[in-house]
């Protein structure tokens, strides 16, 4: 296999990539917004006279004016939008930090100094932004979004199992609220060219943004062009449309000029997605010898007041173990917040968390170990729907990380070093659905023997142009460098959301597609090199141009359509035949101060089974940003809210404590690497998100072991270890 | 953000006669790692900046004298953090340096614009939304009742319970300095433990500089107590946070090992730098150990008034003072 560099790493170092808001068109004028600094209510009065005195100014954007902007619906409701609420369109206020105007002027310091000066005059509402608030509304799942992948999972009857199991544990477990905290702020740069519009913007999905855009404005998708080919961090914050695109676009119109927008750090807190709290109950029932009986997994998950991000918790807990008898429910808790959203494995992280501090839990009452434990309740079919898997090598994971960890010398009692630090080893393992989408690739091959390949996918830092590259070499059997990936640009290919580490499969697929076409095409063989400038020479043509769609195994078609469309169209992980994740187990150290109790994470291994490795060098670095994530989730990140006020109050890099390179230690990362060919022929899973997913729990596992305390809340901070 | 004048003088002497010329609301510049930021959030709203971090006469660093160590104000975090006297002999003051901020902010910001940084209070930064009688006399405090894990548990007042962030202050405090201020009327000099203020019923007055004087250098008196000196600082992450518990801990012993000199001054938990003469008291002339490192903890924190949130930085503190003295004694000089 090519084993290339990450393609774009010199630009990106050097500072040569340019990221959607680098773009500075000739007349640009800057947008800044102003935003609610009231919990919930409606706006009596706006004052905009001082700042329109401000020199340069040139528009300011409310609710009084008549934007004729028509809201996009919310992304998992058939809509583009991250929210379904579209800020100034109205005088309401849904929640603290929500846009309420806009401020254009010639220059930055413009814009913001006269944002600063709108004052606003508001009626104020009770609001209620905690889970356990007066005020916060509960609603079941399975009734308040009547689709057959949302219902309750219920395998066996799990009240009855646990109420007979020899050995019980119930436990209450909660993380969240989070935020994404991307490098890149989130910013935009609009531009009208004729009739036709041009948005730069960091998105992980352009098709989103031109079809929530085009309906917006009540314009054709053709007159709108979305480019974005590098995305500096996004990590589901910025998977959809946001609300400051569209009054941009009549910002850009009615100025008749450029207009640009860099939302301040602590903007980005309110304007987009979080992960929300999510509180979940777990029993676990097992018999004397170890015998997982019953799970019993609740979860309320926060929401906003005006849509219901689709939960999926109970879709691993109900499959890392070989256990009879599952219930889960799911219910939603209504806030007054931004609607929560995706955020880095945003429900496996957390499901994982809770079942996998449960089961060490349940390990400690039995007093088995928890990595035979797990060993000894592994799954062989899927429990939920007697399907097979595609492929699962969770055991392995455990096998091996248990030996590159040296987790055999392990005891029960936690082992001290000479100066009393306490000393602390954690397993947890975690699984993350296999998703596909519909794919468009097309190959141009020229005289040259170059190619290049226009893909629907984002290059959001996963590594997604190194993985084509050596997926297109390694199969035509030419130099990486001959290969230009062309991802995240409208004008190319319609473009499904890269998210749910559904990337690679989907895009390999097409891409694999498409080679099989090119192959055709260049009348080359169906293997083996293939001399790409002779083939196209010989063709008598300056350019052979191939074009291929795929999905996933039994999806209808109308989910190119949709895809075309910029609209959500998943497959997975049920498929008709088996079902389909990725697994992965992690072994955590912690060492914990004597007298002041820090908490270090000197080293984790994390072992993870994708299928077959596409791209090592990107694969390894997911991996490691996973677990850096999970020690942050785990011991750091936070964000803070106050329920007399609403909103998020530590919304600076300052405040939220996101981890430095001080808190990392070593890292090992391992594969299984087995090719899963049931899934797709190129014999790859999915890796960004199942990374992540049981860091947090290995490390909660580890911190018991060091002290004997279950801190069951994240993020685990010294005062709990005290 | 407002607009502002800026001036950027060639001398000292000029940028005194600036900075009384632009009158009250003049703000001095220095590496305006504090001052954009909050100019920025639009706390501070000055109408003309004097910069004077390019003036040569300010970046003087003097550690090679008998007597006394001298900073000028704009010697940089980063240079006197690297500094081999301090490193080698007053530790404490090095390491309240080093671990501060990151390295690219310790690369622009002064040692004398660090000691004026202001709370980093989420209610003072948040917005005028917020209650806040330092941002806005008068409206009320919304850290009181609210979220307070981070707040002073020394020093507060009803007005306001906002927490001194810095860290060099606090080693500075330990080792009795002094800061040398320039302005209209002439030089005067400050004790390092008269320039902050406690918050009392006007948490707006953090300091008792006037607003046309410059800091010029910062004295810290010559001991050999320095090189039995740490400041032992507890965050929530390992580098560039502000501490939850922070001690400058500095010892001398005598030949039978009793303790000859004790400093200890605390950071992060006060609303201003803060010294703790009533737990030297409990060291000097007694043995250091791991019971009396504890009895000091406990004797400086004796007046601490926690809140909601912040009652595990009593415990917190106490270990980490007792902390700071264990290093301390083990780098003390007999
Ligand atoms: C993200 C972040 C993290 C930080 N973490 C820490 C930390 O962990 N520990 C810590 O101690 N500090 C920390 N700081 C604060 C930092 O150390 C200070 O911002 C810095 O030292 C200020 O120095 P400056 O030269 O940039 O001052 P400026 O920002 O230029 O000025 C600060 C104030 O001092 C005044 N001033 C400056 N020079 C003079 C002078 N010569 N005479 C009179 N007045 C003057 C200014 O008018 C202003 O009011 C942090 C800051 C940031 C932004
Ligand atoms: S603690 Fe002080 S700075 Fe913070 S809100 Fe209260 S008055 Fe303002």
């Amino acid at each position: 296999m090519t084993r290339l560099t990450r393609v774009g790493a010199r630009e990106k170092v050097t500072g040569a990539a340019r990221y959607g808001a680098d773009h500075t068109p000739e007349g640009v004028a800057y947008a800044m917004p102003v935003v609610a600094t009231v919990g919930k209510g409606r706006i009596t009065r706006l004052d905009t006279e001082a700042a329109a005195a401000v020199p340069g100014v040139l528009l300011i954007l409310s609710h009084l004016d008549n934007l004729g902007i028509i809201p996009a619906g919310y992304i998992m409701a058939d809509g583009y939008a991250f929210q379904s609420l579209q800020p100034l369109l109205d005088d309401r206020v849904a929640y603290r930090g929500q846009p309420i105007a806009l401020v254009v002027a010639d220059t930055l310091v413009a814009a913001t100094q006269a944002a600063g000066l709108v004052r606003a005059e508001y009626e104020t509402e009770p609001f209620a932004v905690e889970l356990g608030a007066d005020g916060a509304e509960t609603v079941l799942q399975e009734e308040a979004i009547p689709l057959p992948f949302l219902a309750d999972i219920v395998v066996g009857d799990a009240e009855a199992a646990f109420e007979g199991s020899q050995v019980r544990v119930d436990g209450t477990y909660e993380s969240g609220p989070q935020h994404q905290v991307p490098m890149e702020l989130i910013g935009s740069v609009v531009e009208w060219q004729e009739d036709t519009v041009v948005v730069h913007e960091g998105t992980q999905s352009v098709g989103a943004l031109r079809g929530g855009l085009a309906r917006q404005l009540g314009i054709d998708p053709d007159r709108v062009q979305v480019i974005a080919p590098y995305v500096g961090g996004a990590f589901g914050q910025k998977n959809a449309l946001q609300p400051h695109l569209a009054p941009l676009a009549v910002a850009a119109r009615r100025a008749g000029r450029p207009v640009k927008l860099v939302l301040p750090r602590a903007h980005t807190f309110h304007a987009a997605s979080f992960r929300p709290v999510a509180r979940h109950r777990v029993r676990l029932g097992a018999d004397a010898s170890g015998r997982l009986l019953a799970v019993i997994h609740e979860v309320d998950q926060q929401a906003s007041r005006h849509d219901l991000l689709p939960a999926t918790y109970t879709e691993i807990t109900s499959r890392l173990y070989a256990v009879p008898n599952f219930r889960g429910r799911q219910r939603h808790v209504k806030t007054d917040a931004q609607t929560p959203g995706y955020m880095r494995a945003p429900f496996e992280h957390s499901a994982a968390f809770a079942m996998e501090s449960a089961v060490d839990e349940l390990c400690q009452a039995i007093g088995r170990d928890p990595v035979e434990f797990r060993l000894a309740n592994d799954a062989e079919v899927d429990p939920v729907t007697g399907k097979p898997f595609s492929s699962r090598h969770l055991a392995e994971c455990l096998r091996r990380g248990a030996e590159l960890f040296g987790w055999a010398a392990r005891t029960p009692e936690p082992p001290r070093d000479v100066d009393g630090t306490m000393i602390g080893w954690g397993v947890a393992t975690g699984a993350y659905p296999s998703l596909t989408v519909p794919t468009l690739a097309r190959l141009r091959a020229d005289a040259g023997g170059r190619i290049v390949a226009e893909v629907g996918g984002h290059e959001i830092g996963q590594g997604i142009t190194t993985v084509l590259t050596c997926a297109i070499a390694d199969d035509l059997g030419i130099d990486p460098d001959a290969v230009t990936v062309v991802v995240g640009d409208t004008r190319a290919v319609p473009h499904h959301l890269t998210a749910g580490a559904w990337g690679t499969n989907s895009t390999l697929r097409a891409v694999h597609a498409a080679l099989r076409e090119l192959r055709a095409g260049l009348g080359a063989a169906a293997a083996g090199r293939v001399d790409v400038a002779a083939a196209v020479t010989a063709s008598g043509r300056d350019e052979v141009v191939v074009e291929a769609v795929t999905q996933g195994p039994g999806q209808p078609p109308e989910m190119i359509d949709r895809m075309r469309a910029g609209l959500v169209a998943l497959a997975g992980p049920e498929y008709p035949d088996y079902v389909s994740f990725s697994f992965v187990a992690h072994f955590a150290e912690v060492r914990i101060e004597p007298v002041t109790r820090r908490i270090r994470v000197p080293r984790v291994v994390s072992v993870v089974d994708c299928g077959r490795v596409a791209s090592p060098v990107t694969a390894e670095a997911q991996v490691r940003g996973a677990v850096v994530w999970g020690i942050g989730a785990a011991l750091r990140e936070r964000s803070e809210v106050d329920p007399r006020y609403g909103g998020f109050l530590n919304t600076d890099m300052a405040e939220y404590v996101i981890p430095v390179n001080a808190d990392i230690g070593r890292i090992d990362v391992a594969f299984v690497n087995e090719p899963d060919f049931v899934l797709n022929p190129m014999g790859v899973k999915n890796l960004g998100e199942v990374a992540l997913v049981g860091v947090a729990a290995a490390i909660a596992n580890a911190v018991h072991h060091a002290t004997g305390r279950r801190v069951r809340r994240l993020p685990i901070m010294v005062e709990h270890v005290l | 953000m407002h607009p502002f004048a800026y001036t950027a003088p060639a001398t000292l002497a000029d940028a005194l006669r600036a900075l009384s010329a632009a009158g009250p609301g003049t703000k001095v510049l220095a590496g305006g790692t504090t001052l954009y930021d909050l100019m920025k959030l639009d706390i501070e709203t000055p109408s003309s900046v004097v910069d004077v971090h390019a003036l040569r006469e300010l970046t003087g660093i003097d550690t090679g004298g008998p007597g006394e160590l001298s900073f000028g104000a704009g010697a940089l975090m980063a240079d006197v953090a690297e500094d081999p006297v301090l490193l080698s002999d007053y530790p404490a003051l090095a390491e309240s340096l080093a671990k501060a901020a990151s390295q690219q902010l310790r690369n622009m910001a002064t040692v004398g614009g660090n000691l004026l940084q202001r709370t980093r209070c989420a209610y003072f930064r948040g917005g005028p939304a917020f209650p806040c009688n330092k941002r806005r006399p008068g409206s009320g405090c919304g850290a009181i009742g609210g979220l307070d894990r981070g707040h002073a548990l020394l020093g507060g007042s009803d007005a306001c319970i906002a927490t001194y962030p810095g860290d060099w202050a606090v080693a500075l405090l330990a080792f009795d300095a002094v800061v040398d201020v320039a302005g209209p009327r002439g030089e005067r000099t400050i004790a390092l433990a008269d320039l902050h203020l406690e918050p009392g019923v006007s948490p707006d007055r953090e300091h008792t500089l006037e607003w046309d004087e410059l800091i010029v250098r910062i004295r810290v008196p010559a001991t050999p107590t320095g090189r039995g000196s740490t400041y032992h600082k507890i965050r929530d992450r390992e580098s560039y946070a502000f501490a939850l518990a922070a001690a400058a801990a500095a010892v001398a012993l005598d030949d039978r090992g009793g303790v000859a000199d004790c400093r200890i001054a605390l950071g992060g938990v006060a609303t201003r730098p803060w010294r703790c003469r009533a737990a030297e008291r409990e060291l000097i002339g007694g043995v250091l150990d791991e019971h009396s490192a504890r009895r000091a903890g406990e004797a400086a924190f004796a007046g601490a008034r926690p809140g909601t949130y912040n009652a595990f930085r009593v415990e917190l503190g106490i270990r980490t003072v007792a902390e700071a003295l264990r290093i301390a004694g083990e780098r003390a000089v007999r």
